[in-house]
């Protein structure tokens, strides 16, 4: 069965722009799991957000939804889709009351209730100007009106930028309910790192218009790992890192120690054979968090570019 | 409730595995005793911040190695009997928690003797444990 989202081969260029700001992605999303995008600014996240938006038209390929390309069925797909924007921009002289009266008259499944329980909770005011809410309470009532829809795809554009540490905390205990309850597919761009490492299944990261990861996050922390060893071996540091041709090493540094270097195909056995190398000193490898892997791939220079 | 099921996200281990091994290090060492409720799915995912499908992947293995049963409309508990893994299976376990465990000692620097004295403290700790149910 194929998936809720799938982007097949999507190239988007902007008028006189001599590079694509997309070069032909292609991504899957399952239903029921939760798919992080990641990727500095400029990486062509927006792009590709609009492109599932139904809102930018793709120069080439295609974004399906449920089956159905996206910009040819926009207005029936997007009733299937429940959207947080990086921005929330929802009329500011209008009330979270009022904003869900207007809705519920664009969504056949409203659900009022459901966005007045969940405000509740958020203890975020309904009868106050969107205009007058704080930066964290715009983002709750935007979760709650993008759940009121009870949407198959919930599409996240990294909803918790500028909040605090509360008000995100709020914001991932309210989604892990709405996956509990409903399994609802998630699409989530975020710099928040840390909270995407614990609720994506999936991440992909753009870079330079490309997507150079796509992947399972288990699989994904479990090939990548940091290497420190000294090198006895040489005294010539231009020479430093050569013990590592069995790895696929993203980054290696020659500190004062020795050196440390971050692989992305780590494995026991070949780990093993590494620190048993003539010339190879008190060799030890330590797991990298999802930040420290979007670093070492997204800060790596990607060659034939300047952005 | 979840107390002892804390999580650590920036771990190699994959997070529904740590949950597993902490539920049965809990169960190992009596902290949850025989026919004990679990949290359900979506409080443990809640307590944690994590995703509800990551919980529930780590209970399922568990449920199927025996360690858990559910029953239907009251949750999750711990085993009435311990389970009795096959024999493959036991070794298979046993053998990959010691690789581990020995790529850790020697990785850290850890001399055999150190690292042998360690394995029996702990194994006679959770063995008094199980019988004197210390808390």
């Amino acid at each position: 069965m194929s998936g809720v989202v799938e982007v097949s081969r999507l190239l988007v260029r902007y008028g006189g722009n001599p590079s694509p700001t997309l070069e032909e992605i292609s991504l899957s999303i399952p239903r029921g799991s939760v798919y992080a995008l990641l990727g500095r600014n400029g990486a062509g996240k927006s792009s590709l957000v609009r492109c599932l938006l139904g809102q930018q038209k793709p120069s080439s390929g295609k974004c399906i939804l449920f089956g159905e390309d996206v910009w040819k069925h926009r207005a029936r797909l997007m009733a299937k889709v429940g959207v947080v924007p990086e921005d929330p921009d929802a009329p500011p002289s209008m009330t979270a009351r009022q904003l869900s009266a207007f809705l519920s008259r664009l969504y056949p499944r409203w659900d009022e209730a459901s966005v007045f329980e969940r405000l509740r909770r958020f203890e975020v005011p309904a009868d106050t100007l969107f205009g007058s809410l704080s930066k964290g309470q715009k983002a709750l009532v935007s979760l709650a009106l993008a759940l009121g829809s009870a949407p198959e795809l919930l599409l996240l554009d990294d909803p918790t930028l500028g909040l605090d540490a509360v008000a995100r905390a709020a914001f991932f205990d309210e989604l892990v309910g709405e996956l509990a309850d409903r399994g609802t597919t998630v699409l989530l761009t975020s710099h928040d790192l840390s909270g995407v490492e614990k609720m994506a299944d999936r991440v992909g990261m753009l870079k330079g218009g490309r997507l150079v990861l796509d992947e399972d996050l288990d699989a994904l922390k479990g090939r990548f790992r940091r290497l420190r060893y000294a090198n006895e071996q040489t005294e010539d540091p231009a020479l430093y890192g050569q013990e590592l041709s069995d790895f696929d090493a993203v980054r290696v540094k020659v500190r004062g120690w020795g050196v440390e270097a971050v692989v992305s195909n780590y494995g026991d056995d070949a780990f093993a054979r590494f620190a048993a190398k003539e010339g190879v000193v008190d060799a030890e490898a330590s797991a990298l968090s999802l930040e420290e892997i979007f670093v070492a791939v997204a800060g790596e220079a990607s060659p034939g570019r300047n952005t | 409730m979840s107390r002892g099921l804390s999580v650590d996200p920036s771990d190699s281990v994959p997070l529904w595995k740590q949950i597993e091994e902490n539920v049965r290090r809990l169960v190992a060492s009596g902290a949850l005793k025989p026919g004990a409720a679990v949290p359900s799915v979506r409080d443990l995912a809640r307590d944690l911040s994590i995703n509800p499908a990551t919980v529930a992947k780590g209970y399922q293995r568990l449920v199927e190695a025996g360690v858990l049963v559910v029953k239907r409309g009251e949750g999750t508990f711990v085993a009435e009997k311990p389970p009795a893994l096959a024999r493959g299976e036991r070794e298979k376990e046993l053998e990959s928690g010691a690789r581990r465990y020995a790529a850790l000692a020697v990785t850290i620097g850890a001399t055999n003797e150190d690292a042998m004295g360690r394995v029996e403290r702990s194994l006679g700790f959770l063995r008094r444990k199980r019988k004197g149910g210390v808390e």
